[in-house]
């Protein structure tokens, strides 16, 4: 198949116009560096290759090494068809001399280019008008006026785009610019001429960071919406939770009622309501986590937030460039720990992704948010604005953070030497503030919770079922205790009975090493086989009526924040530093750590 | 006591480090000790000499510098910033 590449500086909207060309669904997200490896989908006949961003031929980062090796390699390629050169039309005195390298690479290897000046609708807004067939004719190749976001003139773009790789003859750019001196030059001349006023695109922009990078307010507006983020994801998918708790028993009560009493009855209720229905009411807070996330990426904040972290960060051996990681690593750590690539220093980015898997991780929500209503009170303050459990909620995050920021101190201070390159400084591009995005916003929110259900699914239908059969049968033996499950578990039972655990959160904590959810799942089964009224779904109130200690508990909480029990995380961490060492070394390093933490707590509290 | 007011002009070296806000000011120089790689992607940026700049002030807390190149706005760490030399804008 012929290919298209999509190149271009970082945050110029490439990804969200591959997705409107292909129908795919890539991250787009409003800070430089969001695409970190190469994406490719069809569009019509041809193959068409996302790039991550580069802001020149000569990389500083791990993703524009790719980016730029790539292109050279596609330039090379006799299947590439055509070049396409993503500017950002608001800023091209900044982004043209990229455009004008690529070209002129291009020209030297035969290729076709064409030029995509994206954000075109925020040109209009300012009521600028683009004169691209006198541009186009400066440059010696196409130029297209788009937005990726209105669909402003991508029909237009289609059919040129379409016209240009399928022609016989290649459109190779027909002037020959000079040197590095002279493209600078023109790129310079080019945008005063034709691009739009820098003042006019960085008034807004400039007077909000005013706000959001003062000593004091940008201080204060950055804790605001830390806490606001931890916070709301337990407080606003609260009542989402009620209900779909309540949905579930209401379900089981209709089929069980339906069925009559019997051992399918048992099964559905323990194995099928109790187990996998219990994982299902964690759905919302990964939805309410992906939205708020999902809020904070389009807007343009987090780029000053890592600013703002920057000499924090720097202290602990990270850089301002970790911070998203390490927020994204809340959702999930294998998308983080790639996007660690847009590190500068290799030595950063490597303690950036060996402490990811620390932060709280959507995984590990279920297990929070059981363990919680299992021991905090439920308790508002302040008119309900802050809530108990929300608060402990918060501090689980925090901890995790803190224990990261821990481990990368020590890392950076003990463990991994520096090089030359360890020290390249932190440069950071700060985007336009711009308004959600809504639409791919929802349907990220919908996918997230769809890929939960379904990555997680059938490992905990799995186990649970599992779970239920041996700890069912033989049924007549004289309950749980007596199943072929609890001969098992006592067997198992010394190694957790320092963490004032029985044998049933042992059974369960090492099942969910299969993945960290599978935990609640297989505890809502064995609670299920063991409760006598049968009362499903309230997982944490037949918890509370066994009985869990409070510093037993406490200490289930601490393991859960510290161990790496993620196989896909450990594969990744392995696969982005090429080590066996350093990812079996996390696995062991961290599962001791945990181990020795919930220790302490069952004893001292 | 005379006073000797003999005034030996030891040129004050203004770095874009200690740029007042909402200053415009012009780059003179990229003083040596960056590595390569860096110095080139600064270039590139447009920090060449006589390039005009807008600094925006340090991030909170002492932290790194916000300035306006051109159409962009980006943060620089202070020892980046320390490295070009400016002269304020007349
Ligand atoms: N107003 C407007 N915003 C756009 C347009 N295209 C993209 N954006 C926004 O620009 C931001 C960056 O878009 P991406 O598609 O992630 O940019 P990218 O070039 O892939 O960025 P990297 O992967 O970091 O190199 C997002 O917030 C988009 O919503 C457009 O045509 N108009
Ligand atoms: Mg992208």
């Amino acid at each position: 198949m012929k290919k298209i590449v999509l190149v271009g500086k970082p945050n110029s909207g490439k990804s969200l116009l591959f997705n409107q060309l292909t129908g795919l669904r890539q991250k787009v997200a409003n800070y430089p560096g969001v695409t970190v490896e190469l994406k490719s989908g069809r569009f019509e006949q041809f193959e068409l290759i996302d790039y991550p961003g580069a802001y020149s031929l000569s990389s500083l980062s791990r993703d524009e090494e790719i980016a730029v090796s790539k292109l050279n390699d596609a330039l090379q390629d006799p299947a590439t068809a055509l070049v396409i050169c993503n500017l950002d039309a608001t800023r091209l005195e900044s982004s043209l001399m990229f455009g004008l390298q690529v070209q002129a690479l291009a020209r030297r290897q035969q290729k076709a280019v064409v030029f995509a000046l994206n954000m075109a609708d925020e040109l209009q807004r300012f009521g600028h008008q683009l004169d691209t067939v006198a541009l186009s004719a400066a440059l010696g190749s196409p130029v297209f006026a788009i937005s990726a976001k209105t669909l402003l003139g991508i029909h237009e773009f289609r059919q040129g785009v379409l016209a240009l790789a399928s022609a016989a003859e290649p459109a190779v750019p027909s002037a020959d610019h000079g040197d590095e001196q002279a493209l600078r030059d023109l790129s310079r001349s080019l945008s005063r001429q034709y691009g739009i006023q820098a003042s006019l695109v960085l008034k807004n922009q400039n007077r909000i960071d005013a706000f959001m990078l003062n000593n004091l307010s940008g201080g204060l507006a950055f804790l605001a919406v830390m806490f606001l983020l931890f916070q709301s994801i337990f407080t606003l998918a609260a009542p989402l939770m009620d209900a779909v708790e309540a949905g579930i028993g209401a379900l089981a009560q209709f089929v069980t009622g339906f069925i009559g009493a019997g051992t399918t009855t048992d099964f559905l209720n323990d194995a099928i309501f109790g187990g996998v229905g219990s994982f299902l009411v964690f759905v919302p807070q990964i939805m309410m986590l992906t939205l708020i996330i999902g809020l904070l990426e389009d807007s343009g904040y987090l780029a000053r937030a890592a600013l703002i972290c920057h000499r924090p960060l720097s202290f602990f051996g990270l850089s301002g460039r970790s911070f998203i990681p390490y927020l994204s690593g809340h959702a999930c750590a294998i998308p983080a720990i790639m996007a660690a690539r847009t590190i500068e220093s290799p030595r950063k980015r490597l303690i950036t992704m060996m402490t990811i898997p620390l932060m709280a991780c959507s995984a590990r929500l279920p297990v929070y948010a059981l363990l919680i209503s299992v021991l905090i009170p439920e308790r508002a303050y302040l008119g309900g604005l802050v809530n108990l459990q929300g608060v402990a909620f918060f501090g689980l995050y925090m901890m995790g953070i803190v224990i990261a920021l821990l481990v990368s101190l020590m890392l950076s201070r003990f463990v991994i030497s520096r090089d030359e390159k360890s020290d390249m400084p932190f440069i950071l591009e700060l985007p336009n503030y711009r308004l959600p995005h809504w639409k791919p916003l929802i349907v990220r929110v919908i996918s997230a919770a769809k890929s939960f259900v379904y990555r997680s699914g059938p490992v905990i239908f799995a186990v649970t079922v599992l779970i239920w059969l041996f700890g069912y049968f033989p049924h007549d033996a004289g309950g749980l205790e007596h199943s072929y499950l609890g001969q098992i578990g006592h067997f198992i039972e010394p190694v957790f009975a320092p963490l004032g655990l029985d044998w049933r959160y042992g059974v369960a904590i090492l099942m969910s090493f299969l993945a960290r959810e599978v935990f609640v799942g297989a505890l809502g089964t064995l609670f299920g086989i063991d409760g006598a009224d049968e009362n499903i779904a309230g997982l944490a109130a037949n918890i509370q009526a066994d009985g869990l200690a409070l510093g037993a508990g406490v200490g289930l909480l601490l393991f859960y924040v510290v161990a790496l029990q993620c196989v896909a995380t450990v594969a990744t961490i392995r696969a982005e530093t090429g080590s066996n060492r350093i990812a079996v070394g996390l696995v062991v390093g961290y599962g001791l750590l945990a181990y020795a933490l919930a220790y302490l707590a069952a004893n001292l509290l | 006591m005379t006073a000797h007011t003999t005034a030996i002009q030891t040129p004050v070296r203004h770095t874009l480090w200690d740029a007042p806000k909402k200053a415009s000011v012009l780059v003179v120089e990229l003083l040596a000790g960056l590595n390569p790689l860096v110095v080139n992607r600064l270039r590139e940026m447009g920090l060449e000499p006589g390039q005009q700049l807008l600094s925006l002030g340090r991030g909170p807390f002492n932290g790194p510098l916000v300035v306006q190149i051109q159409d962009c706005v980006y943060t620089l760490e202070r020892q980046v910033a320390q490295h070009i030399l400016i002269q304020p804008q007349l």
